[in-house]
């Protein structure tokens, strides 16, 4: 299956410190939710970074569509196809959902085709049309995670890049979250996903990836992977029903 | 007992200086919403458009507020220069606090150039219309004070289109209330800043000229208006538009109201009084907070 972004051999960090990511690659098939789980400090964010244009590879390649897009500006990587959605919430505060959901199309020039794109995300998450009129700053936190995937898929980009979505959300909305994870799936648009709650990315990805110190420690299904009783032990805090080894003390 | 006629009058005189305020505020406001930077030289640039009004009346013997169709697109252009060349050049992590050292510089400089082509001589436009006005309900109003306020409520009125209707002032709004949002949605956050510093000074040559109407300027004027719009911004909450205005429509009017029984100098100290209320009691402004960027 082709590729919609694709990261080869990257080698990427900040300033002149050591290399966060040493020879990290990764493709995400169209189509697909790929996450990225592993501990603190393994580089997840970063590669959404780069990915997004934010940080610029030392050396490697960026593939969007096939095409090497290694270097470009955030500005002309959303152009390519890229929407990254923060980590946290991003919404502008003071806006109202639908000021925020059009500012998503603000590189659209077409009035027709922004209504279009309007329409379509209003389809796919009913709380942005329930919404429309309201300050984003005054909705629920989850509701705010879907008015900024909302706003990322106006522009009907190739791949949305997700960097943690569920932080800071209650369990209901952790589940509504990835809910809508799915459904942009479901709709056409390829997701690289980052998340801490790496069991329940798992089981909302098509595949996973596990990152340890900047490089590609497994990869594979997402469903293999939360199979492995090793991956589940070292990252996703244990298998549910399987006994857990004491700590060894002294 | 002040007489009713007598705080009749100074209401609508605390009404219509509190819109010049607020027009002013509005200004200064939106530089420290863009980029947090506190801008010292916004009322040097004040009395540099009164001067050029004066000198627009003075020497070419035109109507001064005719001078805004020069001043009015030279500030905007100064206004993005200084932001471009300037102030983008600050490094983030202590961009405040040196925004207060180079716009303070910069005011001197103005000072010293005023000072240097007008003298310090007090400068004064004498206008035809200039001692007309109206009685209302016992209160008389200066033609001079109304067409100021009108200036200012055309001026405001104009910002708040720009900022709610129009595709820069969307951009303008999200850059201010989440830059790294808003270049993720491919707003070109350096340029809209730019253009947005461009307005504040604009509206320092609005506001500039409807001060030159009725108030005598010489150089150091600026130092007198500084404060009070500082004061002014931080009372209705850092970066909001809408709070700067309420701000400064409530304290011109206590303003106005304190000078019957403490007269013109300590009725001032209301501005600081109530930056003083509001740092200790709530920093982060009264008209501010969740309505912040309301516009």
């Amino acid at each position: 299956m082709a590729s919609e972004i694709e990261l080869v051999d990257i080698q990427a960090g900040y300033g002149r410190a050591a290399p966060v990511l040493r020879g990290f690659s990764v493709a995400v098939p169209a189509g697909s939710v790929v996450c990225l789980v592993g501990p603190n400090g393994a580089g997840k964010s970063t590669v959404l970074k780069v990915a997004a244009g934010l940080l610029r590879p030392r050396s490697g390649r960026l593939l969007v569509g096939g095409r090497d897009v290694t270097g470009l500006s955030p500005q002309r990587m959303l152009a390519a196809g890229v929407a990254l959605v923060l980590q946290g919430h991003s919404v502008f505060r003071e806006m109202t959902v639908a000021e925020n959901v059009r500012l998503g199309g603000y590189t659209l020039t077409d009035q027709k085709r922004l209504a279009e794109r309007v329409d379509f995300v209003k389809g796919l998450f009913p709380v942005v049309a329930e919404r429309w009129g309201a300050l984003a700053g005054l909705l629920s936190g989850g509701q705010q995670k879907q008015v900024e995937f909302a706003r990322s898929l106006m522009v009907d980009p190739r791949v949305v890049l997700l960097d943690e979505p569920s932080m800071g959300l209650d369990p209901k909305a952790t589940s509504t979250v990835f809910a809508q994870v799915r459904r942009m799936r479901d709709a056409g648009t390829a997701v690289l996903l980052v998340e801490q709650n790496a069991r329940r990315a798992l089981e909302t990805a098509d595949l996973g990836c596990v990152l340890d110190l900047g490089r590609v420690h497994l990869a594979g299904p997402a469903a293999d992977l939360l199979a492995d009783p090793q991956l589940g032990e070292l990252y996703l805090g244990g298998r549910p029903g399987e006994k857990r080894p004491a700590a060894q003390e002294g | 007992m002040p007489s009713g006629a007598l705080l009749f009058q100074s209401v609508v005189l605390g009404l219509l200086l509190g819109g010049l305020y607020a027009l002013l505020a509005a200004g200064l406001t939106l530089y420290f919403g863009i980029m947090r930077v506190v801008m010292i030289a916004h009322s040097a640039f004040l009395i540099l458009a009164a001067y050029l009004a004066w000198w627009w009346h003075e020497r070419l013997g035109l109507d001064p507020l005719l001078s805004m169709v020069v001043t009015v697109p030279l500030f905007f252009a100064a206004g993005v220069l200084l932001q471009r060349m300037l102030l983008a050049r600050l490094r983030p992590a202590t961009l405040t606090m040196m925004s207060v050292l180079l716009t303070f510089a910069v005011a001197v400089l103005i000072e010293g150039l005023l000072g240097y082509a007008f003298t310090g001589t007090q400068r004064r436009i004498q206008l035809d219309y200039g001692s007309a006005g109206f009685g209302l309900f016992g209160a008389r109003i200066a033609v001079v004070k109304l067409i100021a306020f009108g200036l200012a409520g055309i001026a405001l009125a104009g910002l708040y289109l720009v900022l709610k209707r129009t595709r820069f002032g969307w951009a303008l709004r999200a850059t201010i209330q989440h830059p790294d949002a808003a270049r993720l949605v491919g707003i070109d956050t350096e340029r809209i800043a730019g253009y947005g510093f461009g307005i504040g000074l604009a509206t320092a040559a609005v506001g500039g000229t409807a001060l030159a109407l009725d108030t005598t300027i010489y150089p150091s004027l600026h130092w007198h208006w500084i404060g009070p719009l500082m004061a002014i911004i931080v009372v209705g909450g850092l970066g909001s538009v809408p709070g700067a205005a309420a701000a400064a429509m409530l304290l011109g009017l206590l303003q106005s109201l304190l000078q019957i029984p403490m007269g013109t100098t300590w009725a001032q100290t209301v501005f600081y009084l109530a930056l003083f209320a509001t740092l200790a009691f709530r920093p982060q402004g009264f008209f501010g907070g969740r309505l912040a960027q309301r516009f």
